[in-house]
């Protein structure tokens, strides 16, 4: 029997790069053959010969011959990946994870809730939700960023706004007068306060720095979201990204294969999720 | 009677030396020589060149079984896994158990490692039981035996088993692959039919073995509740325990069943290779992620990764602990740091 080698890439042409904020760029990718994926799962991106990391798509599931991908600088791979130019070649390999799963959220009021480059894997999932949007009974959307520079896909939160069954409430932790900014300021937890769900009923996904993740879902908590309604991002340290390297475990769970996104009632107990 | 024969057949220990040198063009064959050292731990896994002094029973090698089918350091694109076959003789059950932990995680779950398939596949497995004890070794305290279980009906993960009996070796065959090298085995050198005694005597000295690592660890349990390493949470017990490590990651990389790699990759002109490495949970960078923030910053916190990962996580992921008790991880370290004895401190907390 023969197995394709895991670790195979195929290649990826950039088509465009676009400028988020001075830390953040989408990369809109063209595929040599599709790469089907479900919203929430994950890929791992390459610059050959230098390495790679693990990155959600942030464009819709539904697209899977050319994906975008955004990408915060932080380190060795993505200040490599932050030079590459249009026409340049990236390998990818994916995709991984499980999805978030959909079926679960149809009929229920959907809150996103996401700060930084958390943004990614939520724009991926609501353009995803806004393909079938009659299927769910509300969407709401709370984006944050540190400053108004910072906050990413501005064009489309635009659009966004033109469905009515989108709620959208965005927020920055500072701003100066002279920045341009109609939203709030406080920390993404604030917009919690304005949103109109049945907690009851409501899922909530929550992407974003581990500070935000923890305050967010105690948050939810506090406004009566059920524990197995609150779906988390955790981004642990990964290599291989199918549960070959052990780097992510998170007690019997793999953050890479049994998530990357786990209900909170799951994982509560496991130490340091938070970290 | 299982699928295959098991302990039926004989052959002169002699022989066995004599049919090594007649497949050595045909097979790289891998064996435990004696290294020069003081202490009893000195047998070292070497590549045989005519070398008759190699060691088929007594105890486990310095180094563990998986220095040969998961290497320190391997490319995996391109897969640099060699094609030539191989017979590696001498391996222990604490490396064979360990080598289950290694199919369960590399081959028989959601995906395959290119390079591991084909060094198992190209690898032909000579067992041999211990008839000897290093006082580190425990594998009865977790439930193994210090010889593999020949009497199973299920694939075994030895192809030819060889348990000592005066100046022969009773034969047991554990797969497919094990007929086959009957078969090499039989054109060079003479099989003759076991008698009574042969069995009987490999009996008796099982018992023998097994008293005598009755003996090595009787301050230890057999029935210990290892579920102890999550339960105790308390950083003063863990910070205690680990006070002396230096955090060398030595016990992590010489244990038989430890798999934990990082994946590179490394560009030579125009070519690429993407390269997988053993890393230790030990070390401080382990599970850093961008932004440095790591789960297990504090040295303790490490230190009781390694006890859960074997005593719970590998075990809720693999129904199987991932400890074989074969000791070496006590031998590496400098800070003489003794599982046996972290365990027993906890179970006393
Ligand atoms: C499932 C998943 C999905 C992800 N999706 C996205 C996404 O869509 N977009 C995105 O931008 N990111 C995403 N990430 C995060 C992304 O993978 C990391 O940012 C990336 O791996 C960083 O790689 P790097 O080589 O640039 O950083 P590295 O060079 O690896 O830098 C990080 C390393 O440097 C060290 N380090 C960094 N900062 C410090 C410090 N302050 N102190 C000490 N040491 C430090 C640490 O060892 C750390 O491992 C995701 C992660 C996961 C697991
Ligand atoms: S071998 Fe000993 S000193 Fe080295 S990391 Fe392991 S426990 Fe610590
Ligand atoms: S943990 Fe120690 S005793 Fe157990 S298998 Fe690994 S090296 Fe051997």
């Amino acid at each position: 029997m023969s197995h394709p080698n895991p670790y195979d890439v195929q290649k990826a042409e950039i088509l465009n790069v676009i400028e988020e904020s001075p830390q953040i760029k989408t990369f809109q990718l063209k595929l040599e053959k599709p790469l089907e994926f479900k919203t929430g799962q994950f890929v791992e991106l390459s610059v050959p010969g230098i390495g790679e990391a693990p990155f959600t798509p942030s464009s819709s599931h539904y697209e899977s011959e050319e994906i975008e991908v955004s990408i915060m600088k932080t380190g060795s791979v993505t200040e490599k990946i932050h030079e590459a130019k249009k026409g340049d070649i990236f390998g990818i390999r994916g995709p991984y994870g499980k999805g978030y799963p959909l079926d679960k959220f149809k009929g229920k009021d959907v809150l996103l809730l996401g700060g930084g480059v958390g943004l990614a894997p939520l724009r991926c999932l609501l353009q995803t939700l806004i393909h079938d949007i009659d299927d769910y009974r509300s969407i709401t959307v709370c984006f944050g960023a540190k400053t108004p520079q910072d906050m990413i896909y501005k064009d489309q939160i635009k659009e966004w706004k033109n469905y009515d069954r989108i709620h959208q409430l965005c927020t920055v932790d500072e701003c100066k007068p002279q920045d341009d900014w109609k939203g709030r300021t406080g920390v993404v937890t604030v917009l919690l306060d304005d949103i109109k769900i049945d907690p009851a009923e409501a899922v909530a996904v929550v992407c974003g720095p581990p500070i935000m993740m923890k305050f967010g879902t105690f948050s939810l908590i506090d406004k009566g979201l059920k524990e197995e309604n609150i779906y988390l991002s955790m981004e642990k340290k990964m290599y291989c990204g199918f549960g070959e390297c052990r780097h992510c475990v998170m007690g019997g769970y793999y953050a890479c294969k049994d998530g990357p996104v786990f209900t909170y009632d799951k994982i509560k107990d496991v130490e340091k999720i938070w970290e | 009677m299982g699928k295959f024969q098991k302990g039926l057949l004989l052959m002169d220990k002699a022989a066995l030396a004599k049919f090594f040198k007649s497949v050595q063009n045909q097979f790289d064959i891998f064996l435990p020589y004696e290294i020069d050292k003081d202490d009893p731990d000195n047998l070292m896994l070497k590549k045989f060149r005519n070398e008759e002094k190699f060691v088929i029973n007594k105890y486990r090698t310095i180094d563990p079984l998986k220095s040969l089918f998961y290497l320190s350091s391997e490319s995996v694109l391109p897969s640099t896994t060699k094609n030539k076959q191989r017979i590696i003789a001498g391996v222990k059950n604490c490396d064979l158990l360990s080598l289950g932990v290694h199919d369960a995680a590399l081959l028989e779950d959601d995906f395959v490692d290119p390079n591991f398939k084909k060094w198992r596949e190209n690898t032909y497995i000579i067992s041999g039981d211990c008839d000897e004890a290093l006082s580190t070794c425990h594998c009865n305290i977790l439930g193994h035996n210090a010889y593999p279980d020949t009497k199973g009906e299920e694939m075994q993960k030895y192809d030819i088993n060889l348990s000592p009996v005066d100046d022969e070796y009773l034969i047991s065959i554990g797969s497919e692959k094990g007929e086959e090298l009957l078969q090499l085995i039989k054109q060079n050198c003479e099989i003759t039919e076991a008698e009574k005694y042969h069995v009987e005597e490999v009996e008796r000295q099982h018992k023998e073995i097994e008293e005598k690592l009755m003996q090595i660890n009787a301050e230890f349990s057999p029935e210990r509740d290892v579920s102890v390493v999550s339960k105790v949470k308390d950083a003063k017990v863990w910070e205690e325990l680990c006070e002396e490590c230096v955090q060398c990651g030595g016990c992590t990389n010489i244990c038989p069943s430890c798999y934990c790699i990082i994946v590179n990759d490394e560009s030579i002109n125009d070519d690429f290779k993407r390269i997988r490495t053993w890393d230790s949970c030990q070390l401080s960078g382990y599970a850093r992620v961008a932004g440095g923030e790591s789960p297990r910053d504090r040295l303790w916190e490490r230190f009781r990764n390694r006890y859960q990962c074997k005593f719970d996580f590998i075990k809720q992921n693999f129904s199987q602990y991932g400890c074989k008790g074969c000791g070496r991880c006590i031998s590496v370290c400098p800070a003489e740091i003794d599982l046996r004895e972290v365990i027993k401190a906890l179970q006393e907390v």
